[in-house]
C-alpha cells in the first residue's frame, strides 16, 4: 500500500534549483512516468522520493504519513538504478539476497525469494557469477531482480533501460509492464524517452527545468499537450509548427499562413471565436495528414516535396511549405518522388493551436 | 614494392622486436636494479663481515668469512656491560667494537613495533570514516574540511616540532609511546584521508545509495560496501602508516629519552656517535631494521600496486 503526495516539494542544491513546487498524488499501485529532458529534475524527485536527498520546501506524505526526514532503509522503497549499481563485490546471488539479508529475514526465506526472482528473471545460471562477468543485459536483469525480491511498496526506477541496446530495451519494455501487473504496486519510473513514457505509464508526468508542465494519461498528453513543449517532446518525429494567424471564413475560424489556410473544427471554432487577427502558432503532427483521400474544404496542404525517406512500413515526406521544412508521415500506396508538388489532406480534428507569446495551448487547458 | 606484398604486409604476427632492442631494455633493467640494490646488498653482505673485513679494499661484496659475531651482539650480547676499557676485549675474536647501546636495540624495535601498530590501527579508525564522510556525504563545510586537512600535509615536520613539543609537554606524555603515537597520528591521518577521499570518490555514488535503499544505514553501508571495495586503498594506507611511523626519527629524538620509548631509528643513530663505531655491527641493526617493514610488505604484496594507482582513474 503506497500513496505517494508532494506538496510543494522544492528542492535547490546550493543555488541550483532543481524541482519547484511540485504538486503531484502517485495513486497505490499506479505506474507513473516522469519524462522529461536531461537535467529537469527527474532523477531529484525520484531521489526525494527513496530519501536519499532532503527536500528544501515543501512535505512528501506516505499515504497518512510526512516522511521528510525518515531514513531510507525505513521507507519500504527499492531502486533500480541507470548505472545498475550492483556491488562489484557480491555474486549475483549476494547482490540480489542483500536487501533481505539487512532486513534479517530468515535464510531459507532469502533464498526461495531469491530463486524464484531468478527464474522469472531467467538468470538463474547466472548466480554464482560476479557483476563484471555479465553483459549490460544480464545486469540490469540483477538489478530488476534485486529490486524485486523485496516485494516493496514502491519501486522506483531511474531510466533502467537507457544502456541497453534498442532491441533489448523494447523487449524490457515488455517485461517491466509485467511486472508491474504481477507485483500489484507503486512503480515510479523515470525515462527521457518518450515512446518509453508512452508504452509503460499510466500516467505520464511531463517536466521541464523543475516544473510540472502538464499531468495525464499517455492518450492525453500526446493528444491535448497544454503547451508547446509538452506538444513537441512527445512524438517522433516531433510536430511540426507553424507561425501564422486565425482568421474567420465562412463563419468558421480558420488557421492562415500565407497560401496555406486550414479549417478549424467545430469544438476550436466555437472556442476560438472573436479571435481573429490573433497570431498562433499551428502544431500538425507527421501522420496527421493523408495522401489518399481527397481533402475536405478548408484541409488541403499543398507542398513540394523535398525528399522522400521509406521507413519500410511507411514513407516520410519532407516538404518545403510556406518557406518552412515540415515532415509527414504516409502510407505507401502512393509512390511519392523528390521534386514533386502533393496535396495533403490534414485532419482537422487534430490541429493544435498555441499562442505564439506562452507558448500555452489555445484548445486545452 | 610489388602491391602484393605491400598487401600482405600485415597478414602474419610481426616477428619479434630485434635482438638489440631487447638487449637495451635488458641493460637499461639491470642498470636500474644495480642503482637501487646495490646499497641494500651492501648492507646485508656487510653484516656478516668482521669489522676487518669491511674495511678491505677492495670490498667483500661476499664476505670471506662471515661470521654470525653481529647478530650474536644483537640478540645475546646484552648482559654484558661494554665500557671503554672492556670495548676490545669482549670481543676478541673479531676484534669489533660492540657499541655500548647495543643491548637497547631490541627494547626499541619493539617500541617502534608497538608505535607502528598503534598508529596504524588509529589511522584506520579515524581516516575510514572520515573519508566515506567527505566522499560520500554532503554537509556544509565539506569541502573546507577536506581541504584543511589536506593543507596540514604542507606544513614541514620541523615546523611543528616546538607546538607537537608544548602539547606533548602539557599533557604530560614526554618519553611515552604516546607522544610518539599522538604526532605520528597528525602526520599521517591526512595522507590517509587524502588516499581514501579519493578512492571513495572514485567509487559511483550510486553504490552508496543502492546499499542505503537495501536497508543499511551510513555505517552499514560504509562496513558492508566501501570498506571491502577499498581494500587495496586500505593496505596502501597500512604500508604507508607502518612504514612511516617505523621510519620517525626527528620527532622520536625530541619526545623520547629513555628506553621506555626510544624507537628503533634514535638507538641506531646512537651507533654512530657511540665512542666506538662497529660499521659491521651497525649494519647487522640496519638488517635486523628492515626485516618487519619487509614481512608487511610481503604480506600485502599482491595488493600493493592495485593500491596505489587505485582512484587514479574514475570510473
Ligand atoms: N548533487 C548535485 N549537486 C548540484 N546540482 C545537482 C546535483 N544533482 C543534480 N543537480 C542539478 O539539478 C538539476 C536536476 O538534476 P537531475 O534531477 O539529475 O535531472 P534529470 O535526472 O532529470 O536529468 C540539474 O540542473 C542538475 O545539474
Ligand atoms: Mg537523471
Amino acid at each position: 500500500m503506497a500513496r505517494i503526495q508532494f506538496e510543494n516539494v522544492t528542492k535547490y542544491y546550493g543555488n541550483v534549483l532543481a524541482v519547484d513546487k511540485l504538486n503531484l498524488e502517485i495513486r497505490d499501485k499506479e505506474f507513473v512516468v516522469l519524462l522529461g529532458p536531461s537535467g529537469c529534475g527527474k532523477t531529484t524527485t525520484l531521489n526525494m522520493i527513496a530519501g536519499l536527498e532532503e527536500l528544501s520546501e515543501g512535505d512528501i506524505w506516505f499515504d497518512d504519513e510526512i516522511v521528510n526526514f525518515m531514513p531510507p532503509h525505513k521507507r519500504d522503497v527499492a531502486m533500480v538504478f541507470q548505472s545498475y549499481a550492483l556491488y562489484p563485490h557480491k555474486s549475483v546471488y549476494e547482490n540480489i539476497a542483500f536487501g533481505l539479508a539487512m532486513r534479517k529475514y530468515p535464510r531459507d526465506e532469502i533464498d526461495q525469494r531469491v530463486r524464484d526472482a531468478a527464474a522469472r528473471l531467467h538468470i538463474e545460471h547466472l548466480l554464482d557469477r560476479r557483476p563484471n562477468q555479465l553483459s549490460g543485459g544480464q545486469r540490469q536483469r540483477v538489478a530488476l531482480g534485486r529490486a524485486m525480491v523485496r516485494q516493496p511498496a514502491v519501486f522506483l526506477m531511474d531510466e533502467p533501460l537507457s544502456n541497453l541496446d534498442a532491441a533489448l530495451r523494447v523487449s524490457m519494455r515488455a517485461e517491466i509492464k509485467e511486472l508491474h501487473q504481477t507485483m500489484q504496486t507503486t512503480f515510479v519510473y523515470v525515462t527521457h524517452d518518450q515512446a518509453e513514457a508512452l508504452t509503460l505509464a499510466d500516467r505520464i508526468v511531463v517536466m521541464k527545468d523543475g516544473i510540472v508542465q502538464q499531468v495525464g494519461a499517455p492518450d492525453e498528453i500526446y493528444e491535448q499537450p497544454r503547451n508547446m513543449f509538452v506538444a513537441s517532446f512527445l512524438g517522433n518525429p516531433p510536430i511540426n509548427y507553424l507561425e501564422g494567424e486565425l482568421v474567420a471564413s465562412n463563419g468558421r475560424m480558420a488557421f492562415r499562413r500565407g497560401e496555406l489556410t486550414l479549417a478549424l473544427n467545430g469544438l476550436a471554432s466555437t472556442r476560438l471565436k472573436g479571435d481573429a487577427g490573433r497570431k498562433v502558432v499551428l502544431g500538425i503532427r507527421p501522420e496527421d495528414v493523408d495522401d489518399r483521400n481527397a481533402p475536405v474544404d478548408g484541409g488541403a496542404i499543398d507542398g513540394h516535396v523535398n525528399f522522400v525517406m521509406p521507413i519500410g512500413s511507411d514513407q516520410f515526406l519532407n516538404m518545403k511549405l510556406e518557406g518552412e521544412e515540415l515532415f509527414f508521415r504516409v502510407g505507401k500506396e502512393t509512390r511519392h518522388r523528390n521534386g514533386e508538388e502533393v496535396t495533403l489532406a490534414a485532419n482537422l480534428d487534430r490541429l493544435h493551436l498555441f499562442d505564439q507569446d506562452t507558448q500555452k495551448s489555445l484548445l486545452w487547458d | 614494392m610489388s602491391t602484393k606484398t605491400a598487401g600482405h604486409r600485415y597478414r602474419k604476427r610481426p616477428r619479434l622486436p630485434d635482438l638489440a632492442h631487447q638487449l637495451a631494455i635488458f641493460v637499461a633493467s639491470v642498470i636500474l636494479l644495480t642503482y637501487v640494490l646495490a646499497p641494500f646488498a651492501w648492507l646485508v653482505s656487510s653484516s656478516f663481515q668482521t669489522e676487518a673485513e669491511i674495511v678491505s679494499v677492495p670490498p667483500h661484496w661476499i664476505p670471506h668469512e662471515p661470521t654470525l659475531e653481529n647478530f650474536d651482539a644483537i640478540f645475546f650480547y646484552g648482559q654484558e656491560e661494554v665500557t671503554y676499557e672492556s670495548r676490545s676485549t669482549v670481543d676478541p675474536a673479531s676484534g669489533g667494537y660492540i657499541p655500548s647501546t647495543a643491548k637497547d636495540l631490541l627494547p626499541a624495535m619493539w617500541n617502534s613495533f608497538k608505535v607502528a601498530i598503534a598508529v596504524v590501527i588509529l589511522n584506520l579508525l579515524v581516516g575510514v570514516p572520515a573519508a566515506y564522510a567527505m566522499a560520500k556525504i554532503r554537509f556544509k563545510g565539506r569541502n573546507a574540511s577536506v581541504y584543511t586537512i589536506l593543507t596540514t600535509r604542507v606544513i614541514p615536520d620541523i615546523a611543528l616540532v616546538v607546538p607537537f613539543f608544548l602539547v606533548i609537554k602539557n599533557l604530560g606524555l614526554l618519553d611515552s609511546l604516546w607522544a610518539l603515537i599522538l604526532t605520528y597520528l597528525a602526520i599521517t591521518v591526512p595522507f590517509t584521508v587524502f588516499i581514501l577521499v579519493g578512492y571513495f570518490e572514485s567509487l559511483p555514488d550510486d553504490l552508496d545509495k543502492a546499499a542505503r535503499i537495501d536497508g543499511c544505514s551510513r555505517f552499514q553501508a560504509l562496513i558492508r560496501v566501501f570498506i571491502p571495495l577499498a581494500v587495496p586503498s586500505l593496505v596502501a594506507v597500512v604500508l604507508f602508516t607502518f612504514l612511516t611511523s617505523w621510519n620517525e626519527f626527528l620527532l622520536a629524538l625530541m619526545f623520547t629519552q629513555t628506553q621506555a620509548a626510544q624507537t628503533l631509528p634514535i638507538i641506531v643513530a646512537s651507533f654512530t656517535s657511540d665512542f666506538t663505531i662497529s660499521f659491521s655491527f651497525i649494519n647487522a641493526a640496519g638488517v635486523v631494521a628492515v626485516i618487519p617493514p619487509v614481512i608487511v610488505a610481503l604480506m600485502f604484496e599482491r595488493y600493493i600496486v592495485s593500491g596505489l594507482t587505485a582512484g587514479a582513474v574514475k570510473g
